[in-house]
């Protein structure tokens, strides 16, 4: 039943972007207001939620040591999961992860893996037989578009509250830590959506039921790329990827200071 | 966990390792009205415990062959976060949550008015994000709350809490300490505080009869003091209205 | 139109909300042990009137009834709705009305082709015991736009004989019919604008001096 009405609403969309304009009145880019709220799960080793309009993701990191891979005895790992909780929207269901949940873990995972953020031999606690795992798991909690932002916010902003936990002889000692987690590097992701030809940052739902398709880029630091992820039906111009990485750069200084 | 070998002091001179009385709740904060997109809603924390509840329905229910056509149904569903427990937790839901999502779903059934909606569901969705004891009737508790802010007719609230015994005594409210007690008793309990009548109802534990009587009489006067703060927290969301009429 | 708007203001004992002594209640809460007659929301349990939602009652009123804050659109008979064509039918068509099932319309009934997506009104004919409705009296409109609204407030957004729904029409310029299931029709005048009044209006709704309220906000100079 709500499909009929986002049909509707998909045609002003479409309308208003011809003429210049979007459908809750933003600059194409120009992102909805974004706060970041850290801490909000103490059984959590590091925790943040994020919100980006009504958009609305929580993140949390659970540090575990665990066996390397035989081929990296000497290198710890990430684990990104998320979760588009039913909650989130009508059109979400109770079960294993959509291929929506699955695309956003591996493009968020992407972000950080290939940036080199974390030092993954600095992980290491005994080479060839224990080494830390950071497990990153990522709930939506309610969906107005745009997801794909606000949950790579905030597993950076909770990685970056991340305590590390003490071991003693190789089993966790509970409530305490050894320090917090160091990244070298601030990766974060903007996604961009095409519609009626034009490229609009920070789609709100609206906008992603009316787009043709959608890009996101990682930013690494100032000069460097490290994932790409084109989704959706449509095609892209290689004019239209340039200006989304030109918006990208740009706003990565401004959000450097939110996480 | 191997459990601690040193003796604690659970109460002591009327004082709980926490520093509560025997008959305190940890301190409590309800929200209703917390996510756009769901047709109810609302979060609670409870100590440590950070639950949150979205309430999407009455809609239809399908497969159709799940559909009864004399009353509705209410689908519970309680998950936690892998991040809401000490030891990282599988995604995967296990079968404390499936019986827990069983459990409280019966427990909301009866309060509301499903032969209204015949051939419908009432999704409850329960997510944990922070945990220490007594997330179930946290959750329910909210539960009630999302499905009275999501317009479902209902013929009272409910209103949940824990109780049971720990060193000896038989305390309200117990945290994740007392309920590692070597002879601890939990007993999530859950009534609709009008009729008293009681909805939920499990124990884990060794208890005399005696006893029983004492934590079922706690566990009545905790509910009607958490119903109290749900109706609060309902009122709120509208309160500016009760002022603007005393000035009449 | 602005007869059956007014008409739907009123519909199920809906009473002016301006002047009588109100009260917040919750599901289970007493309404009154006297015996009154019974109106919309409320339940008899032991002789004595319990609300079943979170609403507003006024406890001087002579029917013991329940205005609710919140809640999802049941249709009821006579009610003027507003929806959007899902897809054809043998005989007829099903029409989206914001409720748990589409609606049914018979062929019959139209006196024009709908089409898929087409924004029609139409009323309330029956609804059978799983909520289910057949509409009749269509009427399709051309071009505009749906606004959701929380069908609970929708009798406030009409006003008493369509007063409150008069006030957003002049003042904004803009053509409007609200159904009672939420989904209002809109075409041209400043729609901005009536989406910050019905913002306004839903979120006081159960205050006094709305009426006010609203004409003050409408009269504010636009800023472009």
């Amino acid at each position: 039943m709500e499909n009929v009405i986002w049909d509707l609403k998909a045609d002003k969309v479409v309308s208003l972007i011809k003429e210049g304009k979007r459908i809750d009145g933003r600059k194409f880019d120009e992102y909805r207001k974004i706060t970041v709220k850290n801490g909000i799960s103490e059984n959590a080793d590091g925790s943040a939620r994020v919100r980006i309009g009504n958009t609305d993701v929580v993140a949390g990191i659970k540090m575990v040591p665990l066996a390397p891979y035989p081929d990296m005895p000497d290198e710890g790992t990430i684990s990104v999961g998320t979760e588009l909780l039913p909650l989130a929207s009508p059109e979400y269901e109770v079960g294993p992860p959509s291929e929506d949940a699955v695309e956003l873990a591996r493009v968020v995972d992407r972000g950080i893996r290939e940036s080199n953020a974390i030092d993954f031999k600095g992980l290491c606690i005994k080479e060839g037989e224990l080494v830390w795992t950071i497990f990153i798991d990522a709930y939506v909690l309610n969906d107005d578009g745009n997801t794909f932002d606000a949950a790579s916010i905030a597993c950076l902003s909770s990685l970056n509250q991340t305590k590390v936990p003490k071991l003693e002889e190789g089993k966790i000692v509970k409530g305490e830590h050894s320090g917090k987690l160091k990244l070298s590097k601030q990766p974060l992701l903007f996604t961009f959506a095409k519609i009626a030809g034009k490229i609009v940052a920070d789609p709100c739902l609206d906008e992603e039921k009316a787009m043709e398709a959608r890009f996101g880029c990682a930013v690494a630091d100032d000069s460097s790329l490290c994932a790409f992820q084109k989704g959706g039906g449509g095609a892209l111009r290689l004019s239209e990827i340039d200006e989304c990485i030109e918006i990208a750069f740009k706003k990565a200084k401004e959000f450097r200071k939110l996480v | 966990m191997a459990k601690k070998e040193e003796k604690k002091d659970y109460v002591k001179s009327g004082k709980r390792l926490d520093g509560r009385k025997v008959d305190e709740l940890r301190p409590i904060k309800m929200e209703v009205g917390v996510l756009p997109n769901a047709d109810g809603s609302a979060y609670i924390e409870w100590g440590q415990n950070k639950i949150l509840v979205g309430v999407h329905g009455p809609k239809e229910a399908l497969p159709k062959h799940k559909q009864n056509p004399y009353r509705g149904l209410v689908r519970y569903v309680y998950r936690m976060a892998t991040f809401s427990v000490p030891d990282r937790k599988n995604p995967k839901p296990g079968r404390r949550e499936i019986e827990i999502s069983k459990v409280s779903g019966e427990a909301l059934e009866h309060s509301v008015f499903l032969e209204k909606f015949p051939n419908t569901a009432i999704d409850v969705f329960v997510e944990v994000l922070d945990s220490n004891a007594g997330t179930r009737v946290a959750a329910l508790t909210a539960a009630s709350l999302a499905l009275a802010d999501a317009g479902i007719p209902m013929k009272d609230l409910v209103c949940a809490v824990g109780v049971g015994k720990a060193g000896g005594e038989i305390i309200l409210d117990l945290n994740k300490d007392e309920e590692d007690a070597p002879d601890a008793v939990d007993i999530p309990f859950a009534i609709m505080p009008r009729t008293e009548e009681i909805v939920l109802l499990q124990m884990d534990g060794l208890l005399s009869r005696q006893e029983w009587q004492k934590a079922a009489k706690l566990g009545m006067e905790g509910c009607k003091r958490v119903f109290e703060m749900q109706k609060e927290a309902l009122r709120k969301k509208y309160g500016k209205m009760e002022q603007v009429s005393e000035k009449k | 139109m602005d007869e059956e708007q007014g008409e739907a203001g009123l519909q199920n004992s809906e009473q002016a909300v301006e002047h009588k002594k109100k009260q917040i209640v919750v599901p289970g809460e007493l309404i009154t042990d006297e015996r009154k007659k019974l109106g919309q929301h409320v339940f008899i349990e032991n002789g004595k009137i319990y609300s079943d939602a979170l609403g507003i009652t006024y406890p001087d009123a002579g029917v013991a009834y329940v205005v609710p804050l919140v809640g999802i659109y049941l249709p009821q008979s006579d009610d003027l709705v507003v929806g959007i064509v899902e897809r054809e039918t043998v005989k007829g068509y099903m029409v989206g009305i914001n409720s748990i099932y589409p609606s049914y319309i018979s062929a019959d009934k139209c006196r024009d082709m709908l089409s898929k997506g087409g924004i029609v009104s139409a009323k309330v004919n029956s609804v059978n015991e799983i909520n289910e409705a057949e509409l009749f009296d269509v009427r399709v409109f051309y071009g505009g736009e749906i606004l959701s609204v929380s069908p609970a407030k929708v009798p406030r957004i009409i006003g008493k004989n369509g007063s409150m729904l008069a006030v957003l029409k002049n003042g904004t310029g803009c053509n409007v019919v609200v159904g009672r299931n939420g989904w209002a029709w809109v075409k041209g005048g400043d729609v901005a604008k009536l989406i910050d009044a019905i913002k306004l209006i839903e979120a006081e709704s159960h205050l006094d001096n709305l009426t006010v309220k609203v004409e003050e906000l409408l009269k504010a100079k636009k800023v472009e």
